[in-house]
């Protein structure tokens, strides 16, 4: 099997083709700590792309509630479980990749859900790690926790359903890095749903292939970030192209913050697929389960986040979430102002860093009459 | 293909091409029957089955591209065939306790495969496992998918949403769907709301066969044919599969079809998935090739 260099894992690893990079890879920064679970997201997905007949369990968004929701059901739990335990320690990692815990004759390790596994999509949701002892009071890390995780498609560099497939029907884009599924070319045999440990190819039943989150690439073509991201009222997710940390750009806020403030974590590093979805960590969660989740060095990227107001170039990044529809390729800080541009250099948006505050007085000499805060 | 796949690849080709699973007189023998058409050959309950000598096919794992399976459930399976002068017809039978015909994300459904040459010459045979780049083969598959398809087919047809080959409600009795895209749109504006239904993939299009005519030149290659020219029909009872698959002799198309005659000569393979045990794909029971001859 070929080898390629994994950076999230910072070595090289197996995979069943060579390594090469797209000229630009489509990546996602989700902050985890904004994220209210109002499901505006999965439903924007759902009715852009999956109204269709055998689609209707299919939502290539979701969110879900950790650590007792899952969609399909256990499908992070069941997959740790069958890689067992593994030395979870950076910046290089020791354990084995899902690659590399292939059985015999098979090309990764993985397991196909059951078809009742999709039927919950919202299980477990706001359920708590457990109840609040009498006398307890607010500290953190929680004593008792929980936090939404918004999922899509990671358009990983080494894809698992990409790697599982014997008949190739599954590419990476050499343009910009987004995993599509060709729906002529697929004929169903579900390698691909057995083989993404996240579970994010789906089984049509009706066509009787498989079918992916193709990353908005229509909008994405044309300079616009994904539906997921644009009607985001919690305004917790930029989507935009990530490079390699040895070519990492610090005018480009997806580098800036998952490369150089390093706040921003892949979901599940050990797996080996360098997963381009990226997540800021709950501040109130225990370490434990985080580095679990999202690897080494979260208790650092909570540190660094929970500074931001004091460094202006992090809060820069952090306020162009939701900004605007547009994707942005490059910001710079102009006094009081963080400016986002798009690929040619044109200015998208222009964000305050402090939001301007005015102060009214509480007589109304115009009116006659006094104002409270509320109005 | 890496270098070592492709040595594996072609050794274990090798060697199933040498292996004597069959002595000098095991030969399949297509006997001649009057049909006036290809459908008078597909009842797998035809009386004219009795009087073409069987022949007792041993199936093997398919162990040389991941993902593979040491040990597939269908062990053997016992072939007969027949011809009319202008299509060929296998009667292929198998143990097979559990009907898998329907398909759901966990839910694999049966399927027969029977392999021919395009170009037959004794001394250039392609590689039994699907042939190999520039020797290839005429893969005709049966599914039972398929089969369960054209039989719930006829009541369907005569419902609102005739291009759906088959209904949501067969598989989920419960769901309920509010409006699809296809019932408010215009049948081309609701094609990119249809998946793989929506470009044609011919494993989604309605079928008028529950054979698909597909050709190849080794694994990953398999292409459903422009023109499809098989046909058949399987039946389960009493644990047994009995399914017919019947190809014409010869085509319009002899880069992708056989090209036989009465009286002529070939080999043929045979593979076999059983979907109560997840297989499918490169998951499979394949046989090496077995001499053919069809009576003049």
């Amino acid at each position: 099997m070929p080898k390629v260099y994994n950076w999230q894992i910072g070595r090289e690893m197996e995979f069943p083709y060579e390594g090469v990079r797209p000229a630009k890879q489509f990546a996602m920064i989700m902050d985890t700590n904004k994220c209210i679970a109002c499901q505006t997201c999965t439903v924007a997905c759902k009715t852009t792309w999956t109204s269709g007949r055998g689609q209707e369990y299919m939502f290539w968004n979701n969110v879900e509630t950790k650590p007792y929701g899952y969609y399909p059901l256990g499908w992070d739990v069941n997959i740790l479980s069958r890689l067992g335990v593994q030395q979870m320690g950076g910046p290089v990692y020791t354990g084995k990749t899902l690659f590399e815990a292939a059985p015999e004759g098979e090309r990764i390790l993985g397991y196909l859900p059951d078809d009742l596994d999709w039927a919950h999509p919202n299980i477990g949701e706001d359920d708590s790690t457990g109840l609040m002892p009498q006398g307890a009071f607010l500290q953190t890390p929680h004593m008792q926790w929980m936090y939404y995780l918004p999922r899509i498609c990671n358009h990983c560099t080494y894809a698992a359903c990409l790697g599982s497939c014997p008949r190739q029907s599954i590419y990476k884009r050499p343009e910009d890095g987004i995993v599509l599924l060709d729906q002529r070319r697929c004929r169903g045999y579900r390698e691909c749903v057995k083989g993404c440990p996240y579970k994010k190819t789906y089984f049509n039943p009706m066509t009787r292939v498989s079918e992916k989150c193709i990353g908005c690439y229509p909008a994405v073509e044309n300079g616009r970030q994904t539906q997921c991201t644009i009607t985001c009222i919690g305004k917790i997710r930029l989507q935009g192209f990530i490079t390699t940390p040895d070519k990492a750009r610090e005018d480009n806020p997806m580098d800036y913050l998952v490369h150089i403030a390093k706040i921003a974590k892949p979901l599940y590093p050990q797996f080996g697929l360098e997963p381009n979805v990226y997540y800021i960590p709950p501040i109130h969660v225990p370490p434990q389960y985080l580095t679990q989740m999202f690897g080494w060095g979260v208790e650092q990227a909570i540190a660094t986040y929970r500074r931001a107001r004091e460094d202006k170039k992090l809060l820069g990044a952090l306020l162009l979430f939701g900004a605007t529809p547009d994707i942005i390729h490059h910001y710079k800080l102009e006094g009081r102002h963080t400016i986002g541009y798009d690929e040619h250099g044109g200015e998208l948006v222009r964000v305050p860093l402090r939001e301007p505050i005015h102060v009214r007085v509480v007589y109304d000499d115009r009116h006659q009459t006094y104002r409270s805060n509320i109005t | 293909m890496s270098a070592v796949n492709k040595y594996l690849l072609a050794a274990a080709w090798m060697l199933a091409a040498t292996v004597p699973a069959y002595s000098a007189e095991t030969v399949l023998r297509a006997i001649r029957v009057q049909a006036h058409d290809a459908s008078g050959l597909l009842d797998p309950g035809a009386a004219f089955w009795k009087n073409a000598g069987p022949v007792n096919v041993q199936m093997l794992p398919q162990m040389v591209a991941k993902p593979a399976n040491s040990s597939p459930a269908t062990k053997s399976l016992k072939v007969r065939a027949v011809h009319n002068g202008h299509w060929l017809a296998v009667l292929v039978e198998w143990k097979d306790p559990t009907r898998n015909d329907r398909v759901g994300t966990d839910n694999f459904g049966d399927q027969l495969a029977v392999q021919m040459p395009v170009q037959y010459s004794k001394d250039a045979i392609p590689g039994p496992m699907m042939g190999h780049p520039g020797a290839r083969v005429d893969i005709w598959q049966w599914r039972a998918a398929f089969q369960r398809d054209l039989e719930q087919g006829e009541h369907q047809a005569l419902g609102v949403y005739p291009h759906a080959i088959h209904q949501l409600r067969d598989l989920y009795p419960n769901a309920v769907v509010d409006l699809y895209p296809d019932e408010v749109l215009r049948a081309t504006d609701a094609r990119p709301y249809m998946g793989a239904l929506g470009v044609d993939n011919p494993i989604s299009h309605p079928r008028r066969t529950p054979v698909l005519d597909q050709m190849a030149e080794g694994f990953g290659t398999l292409t459903v044919e422009p023109d499809q020219d098989a046909d058949g029909k399987g039946v389960w009872r009493d644990g047994m599969w009995r399914v017919v698959v019947a190809h014409a002799l010869s085509s319009a198309e002899p880069e992708s079809d056989i090209n036989l005659h009465p009286g002529g000569e070939s080999v043929i393979a045979f593979a076999v998935w059983d979907g109560g045990s997840r297989e499918v794909g490169s998951r499979k029971a394949w046989s090496g090739w077995v001499p053919l001859k069809l009576a003049r």
